[in-house]
């Protein structure tokens, strides 16, 4: 089982065959294709462009002979990927071999028993490889003491803000959140733009609504799981978290419909230059920078995300990573796959085809790196202080919970000191 | 004598024989396709299983049903599935029988009412939710931009729990409505037109017609198309899911939508199947006195 | 008179506006780009009217393989669903067999099974028997699915029609099951159309099965088709509504085709004797 370097040929299987085939076969296959061990990798939508990795599997089918690595793709949306998965894995299906899951699924996923443990497929440069990613992903991705997933692509939330506006009226980026609906009224007061508006948040009921909810908790230096997995929320820690965001409604920073806007929702109307400020995802850089109708290309900076009065700067992480599904018949090969896609190599060359950001602290101040996004520079401090969402198996209640909770405040249907005990009652007996 | 009751017999055989056999193939499909996956589900429902705490499997008898009647959520997904069912049933059925009646007539309407039957139907109800969603968005929804220029102001539908139940049932009844329309449209073709224009000559006014010749005959299709259309609200999810996921709060998580949330997303199977075989019998014991209402109408 | 008129007129309109209205939406929005959408207020009437939409639908995603699938998989679960269900429905409804009522029910509780909780078990039979992204592999479930309300509406239709037809072929020394081919049959055109309208809608609009059976490439139907659309976060109303009208438009045309069988049959009355 131990296979510590990358593949060496496979033996033919021909002789296991009956002579017959084995003719056949010979007549068939001018290659060796019934040596082939075929990998099946699960590469979710095109937002994790499956077309990138079909060349960079490409170049390892050619590197490894005998192992052809065939992507299959999800649906577009990672619920809708999660509960294919889900399926297939419930039902121990081995089609799969290698898995591309979100950060927070690693967790619920082992716990099901569906990942393959990954540490006795490593020999001594085991902790060396695994000490070059970020250290959050020490907790992330490790389930029982072993590592159960290799990161892909690392993201966290950040603060955009269009340069030219703020330039305009002098303002300088803020660090509080207090300072941020400030400068935003300010903006907004000067200039008399009935389209334009202060801040948007994700406060759909979806993932990113349970970050709208941890930022300004985590802000205040609150946890909300402690070491064992039991629920320790702050309550009035909680209650700021919301009273923050509605002050910010009741302001008119946020819109009003702020319960309906969803992350594409940011994007789109900051790339149409209908925001001042904007909380988004790494992968929104390329949008407002690249997409033709772009309307802030070079005006759009990055900076933390402003902290409470009092508190510290956090941001939430995302981002995809690679396992091996425990019913995989091929697993050696595929560890030695998903160890080449979180390579330094690949990361550079994601970096720089995708503008993928780097799992790894040392890309951040690498030249290499540097000069295909000069933006690392800045998106560096703020990806480093990047916390991970609840790390428990039963995370999928937590998320439920949260999102929908915040969600309900953010449009007013629930108070905020009911949204607080909802989960409160919800979570403690489930996070026990 | 004797003679004749063999006959009799033998074609009773023979007229059951032929009974069975057409039966068969049914019964065969029913059970290839849903036995196993119906007593898989009744298994599971008495197991505590939850598949991120596989250690934890074990038999619990009706425990997960007692859970089910002590959890607040359940019952609130109820209310939910019973108010959505209350507005969506009567507003299909009303709606469906409009759509069949102007579908039926001899207007020069008609090819282009057809066509308007159809076009409910023919778009997955996914994206049915979907496209209310977006006609319903508080910044790029028609509806508001409607209200905007009537002179109102624009409200967030989807964001208060009272006009995201509003639109969620229009969006319901819309898709519904040409379902139970083709079912009644089909029943109206069985009623002999002579009768209806006998009444109309001895002097029966259209509404007059409509109650005492046309109503009585399109009985049992009415009966089929509420059944199906009871059974569709009680199971209501593509909708309200793809419209709001059951939001705003939790203000329209119905009980498939929870069923749906507990075994794909939480992975409770056991909890999970508990509340899906309590659907499944909800709608089984809804729907009997239907069925007995359909055999008895025609004795 | 007047006033009748304008009523039925109204029920006219209403009915137009009903089925007319989103669809008509939905294509003018297809003709509209990306960036007219993002526009506040919002324009009824495109702009630049465009038909690049309608090319990305085509070139992002093999649309024509969707479509293909999905009429492929309504057509031939509709066709089984109906010839079943044609049976079983004139063995509850004119066969006079033992509890009819009973066998009826237990045949309608087939339909109450919420999809989500049929999945991982279908999954597994479909695996075990190799069907697996394989059009059987909808077929089947789909037609089961259609079974109870096709049969009920076969069953609501049979019991209208006369006994009195079916003793006067018998008597003439026509077999049981000719007296359900050569007569009932040919009569019931209408409920048979309407019956697979039915199934052909049910199967058209089913979404998780397909997710989950069909996954591959090859066999997606167009509903998960359509789905692929969207990005993680962004969900391109032009493009996936110009998808949507290429889309509806076979199965329009299929419902259209079936539903003159329906009504088609409003003057010739072999039933209304």
């Amino acid at each position: 089982m131990n296979s510590p370097t990358p593949l060496s040929p496979r033996r033919h299987p021909r002789r296991l065959r009956r002579p017959l085939l084995g003719l056949l076969s010979l007549a068939l296959a001018g290659q060796a294709f019934t040596a082939d061990i075929t990998l099946r990798v699960f590469a979710g939508g095109t937002a994790q462009r499956p077309d990138l990795l079909r060349h960079i599997l490409d170049d390892y089918e050619a590197a490894h002979p005998g192992i052809r690595v065939e992507i299959q793709t999800g649906a577009a949306t990672s619920e809708l990927q999660r509960k294919y998965l889900s399926t297939v894995l419930n039902a121990s299906d081995p089609s799969l071999d290698a898995l591309q899951i979100d950060i927070v699924s690693p967790a619920q996923f082992a716990a099901a028993g569906w990942l393959e443990p990954l540490d006795s497929y490593f020999g001594a440069e085991r902790d060396a490889y695994f000490a070059s990613f970020s250290p959050v992903y020490q907790k992330v991705n490790r389930y029982r003491d072993q590592w159960v997933a290799i990161p892909f692509t690392t993201d966290a939330l950040f603060l955009y803000y269009r340069t030219d506006l703020l330039a305009k009226y002098n303002l300088p980026v803020p660090t509080t959140w207090e300072e941020l609906a400030q400068t935003a009224k300010a903006i907004v007061d000067g200039e008399h733009n009935a389209q334009l508006r202060g801040l948007s948040i994700q406060g759909a009921p979806i993932e990113g609504a349970v970050c709208t909810f941890l930022l300004p908790y985590w802000s205040q230096g609150r946890e909300f799981l402690d070491a064992n997995g039991r629920l320790t929320l702050d309550r009035s820690a909680a209650l700021r978290s919301f009273a923050l965001w509605r002050d910010l409604l009741a302001r008119n920073i946020l819109p009003a419909n702020t319960a309906e806007t969803k992350t594409g929702d940011t994007i789109n109307d900051f790339a149409a230059g209908q925001l001042v400020f904007a909380l988004n995802w790494g992968f929104a850089w390329t949008v407002f920078d690249q997409a033709p109708g772009t309307k802030v290309k070079g005006q759009v900076g990055v900076a933390r995300i402003p902290r409470v009065a009092g508190g510290e700067h956090v941001t939430s992480l995302g981002g995809w990573q690679w396992s091996v599904s425990a019913f995989s018949r091929h697993k050696p090969e595929t560890v030695a796959l998903i160890r080449y896609l979180g390579s330094p190599e690949v990361e550079l060359r994601l970096a720089r085809e995708a503008g993928f950001l780097p799992s790894r602290p040392a890309a951040y101040t690498d030249p290499a790196y540097l000069a295909q996004l000069p933006w690392l520079a800045e998106a560096g401090p703020v990806i480093l202080s990047g916390r991970s969402r609840p790390i428990t198996p039963r995370y999928a209640e937590v998320s439920e919970t949260l999102r929908n909770t915040t969600s309900a405040v953010l449009g007013g249907s629930l108070a905020p000191e009911e949204g607080v005990t909802q989960i409160e009652d919800r979570l403690r007996r489930v996070l026990r | 004598m004797s003679a004749l009751a063999t006959t009799k017999a033998s074609a009773t055989r023979a007229r059951r024989t032929l009974g069975w056999l057409l039966l068969a193939p049914a019964v065969v499909l029913l059970g290839a396709v849903v036995a196993y996956p119906v007593g898989r589900l009744l298994y599971a429902s008495l197991h505590q299983l939850n598949l991120v705490d596989p250690a934890a499997t074990r038999f619990v008898g009706l425990a997960n049903y007692a859970e089910l009647f002590a959890d607040p959520n359940f019952w609130h997904a109820t209310g939910v599935t019973l108010r959505l069912a209350l507005v969506t049933i009567p507003g299909a059925m009303l709606l469906g029988l409009v759509l069949a009646l102007a579908a039926d007539s001899d207007s020069r309407w008609r090819w282009a009412v057809r066509l308007a039957l159809l076009l409910p139907w023919a778009l997955p109800p996914g994206f049915c939710g979907m496209m209310f969603a977006w006609f319903f968005n508080s910044d790029y929804g028609v509806v508001n931009d409607l209200l905007v220029r009537l002179g109102q102001t624009p409200r967030p539908f989807l964001v208060a729990p009272g006009p995201a139940f509003f639109a969620v049932s229009l969006a319901s009844i819309w898709k519904a409505s040409s379902f139970v329309a083709l079912i009644l449209l089909a029943g109206l073709q069985t009623i002999p037109a002579e009768l209806v224009e006998v009444a109309r000559l001895e002097g029966a006014t259209r509404w007059q017609r409509f109650r005492h010749v046309t109503l009585p005959l399109l009985w049992p299709s009415i009966l089929v198309a509420l059944i199906f259309r009871s059974i569709a609200a009680l199971q209501a999810f593509d909708i309200p899911y793809s419209m709001t996921q059951g939001g705003p709060g939790r203000s329209n998580e119905t009980l498939a939508i929870l069923t749906n949330t507990l075994v794909t997303e939480f992975l409770d199977i056991g909890y999970g199947s508990a509340l899906a075989t309590l659907l499944l019998g909800l709608s089984l014991v809804l729907s009997v006195p239907y069925l007995r209402g359909l055999y008895r109408s025609h004795d | 008179m007047k006033p009748r008129l304008r009523l039925s007129n109204l029920a006219v309109l209403l009915v137009l506006l009903n089925g007319l209205a989103p669809s008509l939406w939905v294509l003018l929005t297809s003709l509209k780009s990306d960036v007219e959408l993002a526009q506040r207020p919002i324009t009824w009437w495109p702009e630049h009217a465009t038909f690049t939409n309608y090319l990305r639908a085509f070139s992002e995603q093999p649309l024509l393989r969707f479509v293909g699938n999905s009429l492929g998989v309504a057509v031939l679960s509709a066709a089984l669903c109906v010839t079943v269900s044609a049976g079983a429905a004139y063995a509850l409804a004119k066969l006079r067999l033992p509890r009819p009522g009973l066998l009826l029910t237990l045949l309608v509780s087939a339909a109450l099974c919420p999809p989500a909780s049929l999945l991982v078990p279908l999954f597994e039979i479909m695996r075990g028997l190799g069907l697996l992204n394989t059009w059987l592999a909808l077929i089947l479930p789909n037609a089961v699915l259609s079974l109870p309300v096709c049969t009920l509406v076969l069953v609501a239709f049979f019991r209208t029609i006369p006994d009195e037809l079916a003793e006067a072929a018998l008597i003439d020394g026509c077999s049981h099951f000719g007296v359900f081919r050569r007569v009932v049959l040919p009569l019931s055109v209408p409920a048979l159309s309407t019956a697979a309208i039915l199934a052909l809608v049910n199967s058209w609009d089913e979404f998780l099965l397909a997710l989950t059976l069909n996954a591959g490439a090859h066999t997606r139907t167009l509903p998960v088709g359509l789905m692929l659309y969207q990005g993680e976060f962004t969900f391109p109303w032009p493009v996936i509504s110009a998808a949507l009208v290429v889309g509806t438009i076979p199965i329009v045309l299929l419902l259209a085709a079936a539903q003159e069988r329906v009504v088609g049959g409003l003057t010739t009355g072999g039933v209304k004797g």
